[in-house]
């Protein structure tokens, strides 16, 4: 105890964990102030307390341009000047970063009439494309844990990735009507494999790899009272008892939920296999309420979606070229526009694209400027031309960000960073660029004062 | 003489240029179509600085080089003909509703979506989406022909309500997706999941199929419908032979989740 009376030391309550799609808003955070480290993360989970305790002030400049530290007055400058000559420039990342920050990014990729994308394409866009095929019926988790009562997690492994998913809302929580917890509840898992969630499960039923798009449709056809073929055995993997056991187990619960994953979405047939899940949760409704939602994994990528949503209409893949918004998956999404070659330069933010996409997209990501926003040095920022480094989000920085469940909650930062937030840097990223355009259009200089001189007049 | 577009500088990004087509072009001299204004990624371009442009209009237009990166070929065509050697980029005849485009080479992903009437032929390979719907529509092509020589890729046919689509290659997953009605021959293999929530229509292949669980067998026989349409198809170039014309087809009904009334075609004993 004396120890602690000695240091410099801060509590945070209701502290927001920004590391996956969970967001939990429970920390309590002990933070060395003198240190710059958080010696303590209570409530966290595994994953949590790594993310809380390896964060560290990294020893590197604020901007650099070709490695070179400069100001950050001459980064935002060249970084504009960049965007702004690009004919093709692309917007990707935004799923580690706050709200605020996104809307600067979309406003930014609006402004120079570029394409914006976020690491959903990679991840849960083709949920999003099934949601505007198919539709979604959704809940918060908060209704999840008061409510449901059959859960089922199809393609996801949360035990590893959403440790406390299970504690905080679909398992164990004791809710308004579940006031036994897990005794009220029954959990399936849909997996190729015995993941560690299968021990939470009370149903496991391994799915043969490939094969969720056709056990999903034999369950829709059994749902909707149709005959399957009889080989869905040898199909599936799954045998017909153990399907017509889950159906009456589906259409007889009070509230039923999917949560889905990865292992639906990145596999073959992708949006197909979102979309046969959604319409099987559309098909249940006719007997029960049954819910789906895709389970998600960084900090603030469902902000990104909906933020993106919320300012151009479409969620993802979204071009500005012929200065509206347009919304294509496959032809603007940002592994597409760098693979065929498309882009000229690239804005990104928050992620790290040259450590994980195909290697044609890679190869382009060299060839044509980049510019990084990142707390760390990543693979991309080292090829980028122009590489700022920004506060954490969440430790750092306040802001907000949106849950899983499209839920937005509050950042309570624990400490400052030297470093701007991306959104500083965002903002003067698109003050600039826009003065920049305007002065192209003739409408403005660029010597600065452009966004003034043509706001002026329209409040008179 | 027709006019001619020759390609002398290929775009740096992609080229939008709906107004490369027959129509659009109709009655203007070399000049002017040289100044038609494109779109070069978020900058206006005009006609001239990618094309030399030679003859003048008069229902045909003929396209040279390799236009990949070129979007919008013949986009909005009524009538007239369309001639282009070399590779197209995407939406190529996109919502067109009559004429004939014909690409001497490869095409990119949507080709002919929404198409309304008129005729492609590509005698290379396509990309995805070939005569399918854009993304958030519920409806594909309505009408006329899509004949690919090579192979396509997925989601041939996606919500398509009317028309043909025959392709001498084979074709990727999902072929005739959400199909409402029309007809997507497939000379070689086809992927998985065909006809995955097909209300109508018909899908014909060559090759034996993976069939999805909410499909049954209904029977074996000689349509005659089949054997005309194979004949138009044998006559527009695909390597269709006299098994084809002649065989027994086995006839599975579905999609079960959806009224079952489509129907997937697959040569029997292939």
């Amino acid at each position: 105890m004396s120890e602690t009376a000695k240091e410099n030391i801060k509590i945070v309550k209701h502290a927001t964990c920004t590391f996956c799609g969970c967001v939990c808003d429970d920390m309590e955070l002990t933070v060395d102030m003198d240190a710059h480290k958080i010696t303590k993360a209570k409530n966290a989970c595994v994953l949590g307390r790594a993310w809380f305790a390896e964060h560290v002030i990294e020893d590197r400049p604020a901007a650099m341009v070709d490695g070179k530290e400069v100001s950050i007055e001459e980064a935002v400058e060249e970084a504009a000047q960049t965007l702004v000559k690009a004919r093709f420039p692309i917007t990707y990342g935004l799923s580690d970063t706050t709200c605020e920050a996104q809307r600067q990014a979309v406003a930014i990729t609006d402004i120079i009439h570029g394409t914006v994308d976020t690491t959903t394409s990679v991840c849960h866009g083709p949920s999003g494309l099934a949601f505007q095929g198919v539709g979604e019926s959704t809940m918060t988790l908060g209704e999840v844990k008061n409510r449901a009562d059959f859960i089922i997690y199809w393609g996801g492994n949360p035990a590893e990735a959403h440790p406390r998913h299970f504690t905080r809302y679909s398992v164990t929580p004791k809710g308004m009507f579940t006031p036994n917890g897990k005794k009220d509840r029954t959990v399936v898992l849909v997996d190729v494999r015995k993941t560690s969630t299968a021990p939470v499960a009370d149903i496991v039923i391994r799915v043969k790899p490939g094969k969720d798009f056709e056990l999903l449709w034999a369950l829709r056809a059994l749902v909707k009272g149709k005959k399957v073929a009889d080989n869905i055995e040898a199909i599936t993997g799954v045998s017909m008892d153990t399907l017509t056991d889950l159906v009456e187990r589906m259409k007889n619960c009070r509230y039923g939920v999917f949560f889905f994953g990865m292992g639906l979405t990145m596999t073959r047939g992708r949006h197909f296999n979102s979309g046969a899940l959604l319409a099987l949760a559309t098909d249940l409704n006719e007997f029960t309420h049954f819910v789906a939602k895709p389970v998600r994994g960084h900090g603030n990528v469902t902000g990104a979606d909906n933020v993106v949503s919320w300012q151009t209409g479409y969620p993802f893949g979204v071009n500005f070229n012929l200065g509206y918004p347009r919304f294509n998956p496959g032809e603007f999404t940002t592994v597409d526009t760098l693979s065929r070659g498309d882009a000229d330069a690239a804005l990104i933010i928050a992620s790290d694209p040259a450590s994980n996409f195909p290697k044609a997209a890679i190869e382009h990501l060299h060839k044509i400027p980049v510019i990084t926003l990142d707390t760390k040095e990543t693979h991309t920022s080292k090829l980028a031309h122009v590489a700022f480094t920004t506060a954490t989000y969440g430790i750092n920085t306040g802001g907000t960000v949106y849950r899983m469940d499209d839920v937005p909650i509050t950042l309570r930062p624990a400490f400052d960073s030297p470093f701007p937030t991306d959104e500083e840097i965002l903002t003067a990223i698109r003050k600039r660029a826009h003065e920049l355009m305007l002065a192209k259009s003739g409408l403005g200089a660029a010597g600065g004062g452009g966004t003034q001189k043509v706001a002026a007049p329209r409040k008179e | 003489m027709s006019l001619k577009l020759t390609l002398h500088t290929s775009p740096d990004v992609p080229l939008e240029a709906p107004c490369l087509n027959p129509d659009t072009l109709a009655g203007m001299t070399a000049d002017i179509v040289a100044a038609q204004k494109v779109m070069h990624g978020n900058q206006a371009a005009s006609v001239g600085d990618f094309f030399k442009v030679a003859g003048k209009a008069n229902g045909t237009l003929e396209l040279e080089g390799d236009l990949s990166r070129v979007k919008y070929i013949g986009a909005g065509m009524q009538s007239g003909i369309l001639n282009v050697t070399g590779n197209v980029g995407q939406h190529l005849g996109a919502g067109m509703s009559g004429g004939d485009i014909r690409v001497d080479g490869d095409a990119g992903d949507w080709v002919a979506p929404e198409m309304r009437g008129g005729r492609v032929t590509i005698t290379g390979n396509a990309g995805h989406l070939v005569g399918g719907a854009p993304r958030g529509s519920a409806i594909g092509m309505l009408g006329g022909e899509i004949i690919i020589h090579g192979n396509v890729r997925n989601e041939t046919g996606h919500a398509m309500r009317n028309g043909l689509i025959a392709v001498g290659g084979t074709s990727g997953d999902f072929t005739g997706v959400n199909m409402l009605a029309g007809t997507i021959i497939v000379l070689g293999d086809m992927g998985n999941r065909s006809g995955a929530g097909m209300q109508r229509g018909s899908i014909v292949s060559m090759n034996p199929a993976e069939m999805l669980p909410t499909f049954t067998h209904a029977c074996v026989y000689r349509p005659e419908f089949l054997r005309l349409l194979l004949l138009h198809i044998r006559s527009a170039g695909l390597p269709v032979n006299d098994d084809h014309i002649e065989g027994a087809y086995d006839r599975w009904c579905g999609d079960v989740v959806e009224v079952n009334r489509g129907e997937i075609l697959l040569l029997n004993g292939a």
